[in-house]
C-alpha cells in the first residue's frame, strides 16, 4: 500500500543519510554517549564500562530507577508469555534478571500444575544468556548458584556478540534484550542477527531507555538524568564516567519511531512499542513471519 | 440494508463481505503495514494513540485495506502476513479446543500445527478471547454462508423462521459443547465484554435481516434485544440438555420464540386497548366541559357545579 512504500523510502533515505553523515568523517564513527569515537574504539569502551559496573550493576538499578526497573522486566516477561519447551535467547542480559524471571515463569508450580501431557512439552526449556562481557556473566553466575540454579541445564550462559551471534538460524523462540541494544555499535547488524536466529513466529522483545516528550516531565528526567544519576554513580559505584556515559547514550538512541522503522527494516512484522512512565522506558515487540 | 446500519453503528469489526473471501481483520488488529503503533496496554503508560480502535469511519479505511489487501498478494509479500497467520493459528486450536479448552495451551498446540513457533500465541492482545472472538465470527460467516447457500424459508412463518436460524448457529456450538461454558466466562470479562457484545449484536441483526422483518425506529433495537434473550437464555440451556440430539433444547427455543412473538403482539393489542379506552374517556371528559360551560352561560354569574 502507499503508505508501505512511504515508509520504505522514508527507511532507505534514514539510512542513506546516516551513511553519508558516516561517510563525512575520515573513518567510520559513531557515538560513545556524546562523543564521537571510532566504530573500533566504541566496544572497547563499552567493555571498559561494564567491567568497571558489573558489581554494582544491578545496586544501582534499582537506586537509579527507584526500584522500578523490576516492574519493567516484569512487563517484557509477561509480554513475552514464555512457555514450557521454549528455547530463548536473552542477549546483553549479563546479569540474568530477565532469564530468571521467564525460568520462573516456565516453572512456576501453577504452569507445572496446568501443563497438560503433550508429547512436545517433553523438549527441555532452554534458556540462553548472551553477553559480550565476561565479567557480566560472572555475575549473573554467582546469582544463579545463590538461587540454587547453579547446576541447572535450561539456563545457559555463553559469551558473545550481539552483532554476531553464535546460535544457529531459526533456532530460537524467543530473543529478548534489555537495556542492552543501546550499547551495540550497530544496531541494525543487532536487529539482522535477532532476525537470523528466530523461529518462525518468534518473538523479538526490547526494552530500552527511551525518548520523553511530555513538556514539563522532560524537564524533570533531563535534571535528573544529568545532575543525579552521575553523582549517583560516584557515590555508589565510585565511578562517575560510566554513569555519564550510561545518560548521554538514553539521548543518543533514537526515539520509538524511529527505532520501531528499523526493526521493521530488519524484516520483522507486527512492530509495535508501549511506553512506560511516560516514555521514559520503551517495550518494542515484533514477530519474525 | 441492515447490514449496513449494523456496520455504521457497531464498528468494523464485521468487514468480510459474502463476495470476496478475505482473511478477517481483527476487531483489536493494529494497521496491517510493518509500520510502529503504540498500544495502551500499559497501566503506568501514559500514551493513549490507538489507530486501530473501531469506530464508525473505519470501514473506508477497512475498505480500503481490503483494496490494499488485493493490490499486494498481486505485486509482492502481502503486508498482512501476520494476521492471516494469526487466523490460521486460531483455527488450528480450535481442533484442539474439546481437550484443552480455550486456552493457551490449545493455542500452543495449534501453533506447532501450523509450523510457528508457539511464541506467537504472545502476540495476541487478549489471547483466550481472541480464539473465542475468533470461532464466533466463524460461525456468523458459516451461517451467513448457509442462509446464501439456498436455505429454504419461504414457507416458514416469521417465527419458525427465526427458530430455524438460531438453531442452525446453535448447532454449530455442539462439538465444543461440553468446554463452552468456559468460553462464556471468557466473553463476560469485563475486558472482553466490548467485543463480545458486538459479535452478539451482529449474530442477531444477521439474523432478523435474514428473516426479513422491516423494521424502523424503537421497534429496531426492541427486536434485536427480545431476540438476543431468546438466543442467550436457549445457549445456556443447551448446556445442562442431555436429551438425544438436544431435542429439549430445540423444544425450549421454540417456546420462547412463540412467546417472543406473542410478545410483540400483546403489546400491539395493550397499545390500542389503550387507545380506545383513553378516547372514551377523553369523549366523555369533553361532553361533561361542554355541560358545564352551557350551564355556566346560561345561568350567568350564579356558581353551580364544582
Amino acid at each position: 500500500m502507499a503508505l508501505r512504500s512511504i515508509s520504505r523510502r522514508f527507511g532507505s533515505r534514514v539510512l542513506s543519510y546516516r551513511s553519508s553523515s558516516v561517510a563525512s568523517l575520515h573513518s567510520h564513527a559513531t557515538s560513545f554517549g556524546f562523543q564521537q569515537v571510532k566504530e573500533e574504539e566504541k566496544s572497547k569502551l563499552v567493555g571498559n564500562v561494564f567491567s568497571n559496573v558489573a558489581s554494582s550493576y544491578d545496586i544501582m538499578n534499582d537506586v537509579m530507577s527507584g526500584g522500578l526497573h523490576r516492574l519493567w522486566k516484569e512487563r517484557l516477561v509477561g509480554k513475552l508469555s514464555p512457555f514450557a519447551g521454549m528455547k530463548h535467547l536473552d542477549v546483553a542480559g549479563g546479569t540474568g534478571d530477565v532469564a530468571f524471571r521467564i525460568f520462573d515463569a516456565v516453572n512456576s508450580v501453577k504452569r507445572r500444575a496446568l501443563r497438560k501431557v503433550d508429547e512436545d512439552s517433553l523438549e527441555e526449556t532452554q534458556i540462553y544468556v548472551c553477553d559480550i562481557n565476561p565479567n557480566m556473566l560472572n555475575v549473573g553466575k554467582q546469582r544463579a548458584a545463590e538461587r540454587g540454579l547453579g547446576d541447572n541445564k535450561s539456563l545457559v550462559w555463553v559469551e558473545g556478540d550481539a552483532e554476531a551471534l553464535s546460535f544457529d538460524d531459526n533456532s530460537m523462540d524467543g530473543y529478548t534484550i534489555a537495556f542492552g541494544i543501546r550499547n551495540v555499535t550497530h544496531i541494525e547488524k543487532a536487529l539482522a542477527e535477532a532476525y537470523r536466529v528466530l523461529k518462525r513466529g518468534g518473538r523479538f522483545l526490547c526494552l530500552e531507555l527511551s525518548h520523553v516528550d511530555i513538556p514539563v516531565f522532560k524537564d524533570v528526567y533531563d535534571l535528573y538524568s544529568f545532575k543525579v544519576i552521575p553523582n549517583l554513580g560516584e557515590l555508589i559505584a565510585g565511578d562517575r564516567e560510566s554513569y555519564q556515559y550510561l545518560v548521554e547514550s538514553i539521548r543518543r538512541f533514537p526515539p520509538q519511531e524511529k527505532f520501531a522503522t528499523m526493526i521493521a527494516d530488519a524484516g520483522f512484522e507486527k512492530v509495535e512499542y508501549e511506553n512506560l512512565v511516560g516514555g521514559v522506558v520503551a517495550i518494542h515487540s515484533a514477530i519474525k513471519l | 440494508m441492515f447490514r449496513t446500519a449494523a456496520r455504521r453503528l457497531l464498528g468494523a469489526g464485521f468487514t468480510t463481505s459474502r463476495l470476496l473471501r478475505l482473511p478477517k481483520p481483527r476487531p483489536t488488529t493494529i494497521i496491517p503495514y510493518s509500520y510502529c503503533t503504540s498500544s495502551t496496554e500499559s497501566p503506568i503508560g501514559n500514551q493513549s494513540v490507538n489507530p486501530n480502535q473501531s469506530d464508525p469511519t473505519a470501514t473506508s479505511s477497512s475498505t480500503a485495506r481490503e483494496e490494499g489487501h488485493r493490490r499486494d498478494e498481486n505485486s509482492r509479500k502481502p503486508r498482512a502476513e501476520f494476521e492471516e497467520e494469526q487466523a490460521r493459528v486460531l483455527a488450528a486450536s480450535l481442533r484442539h479446543v474439546p481437550r484443552l479448552g480455550w486456552t493457551e495451551e490449545a493455542m500452543i498446540a495449534g501453533s506447532r500445527d501450523v509450523g510457528v513457533s508457539p511464541s506467537i500465541v504472545g502476540s495476541f492482545s487478549r489471547k483466550e478471547a481472541a480464539l473465542v472472538e475468533y470461532f464466533m465470527d466463524d460461525c456468523l460467516q458459516l451461517l451467513i454462508d448457509r442462509v446464501d447457500s439456498g436455505l429454504d424459508l419461504q414457507n416458514l412463518i416469521p417465527s419458525e423462521r427465526v427458530s430455524k436460524l438460531v438453531r442452525i448457529r446453535l448447532e454449530m456450538q455442539i462439538p465444543y459443547m461440553s468446554k463452552w461454558p468456559q468460553a462464556l466466562s471468557i466473553q463476560a470479562h469485563p475486558v472482553n465484554v466490548p467485543t463480545s457484545f458486538k459479535q452478539r449484536a451482529m449474530l442477531v441483526d444477521e439474523i432478523w435481516d435474514t428473516v426479513g422483518d422491516g423494521a424502523s425506529d424503537l421497534d429496531w433495537y426492541v427486536k434485536r434485544t427480545v431476540l438476543g434473550g431468546v438466543y442467550s437464555t436457549t445457549e445456556i440451556y443447551m448446556l445442562t440438555d442431555n436429551s438425544p440430539e438436544y431435542r429439549d433444547t430445540w423444544a425450549f427455543l421454540d417456546d420462547r420464540v412463540k412467546d417472543a412473538f406473542d410478545l410483540k403482539k400483546s403489546i400491539q393489542e395493550a397499545k390500542y386497548f389503550a387507545q380506545d379506552i383513553g378516547a372514551g374517556v377523553g369523549k366523555s371528559f369533553q361532553g361533561l366541559m361542554n355541560g358545564v360551560m352551557q350551564t355556566m352561560s346560561t345561568r350567568g354569574g350564579r356558581s353551580s357545579a364544582f
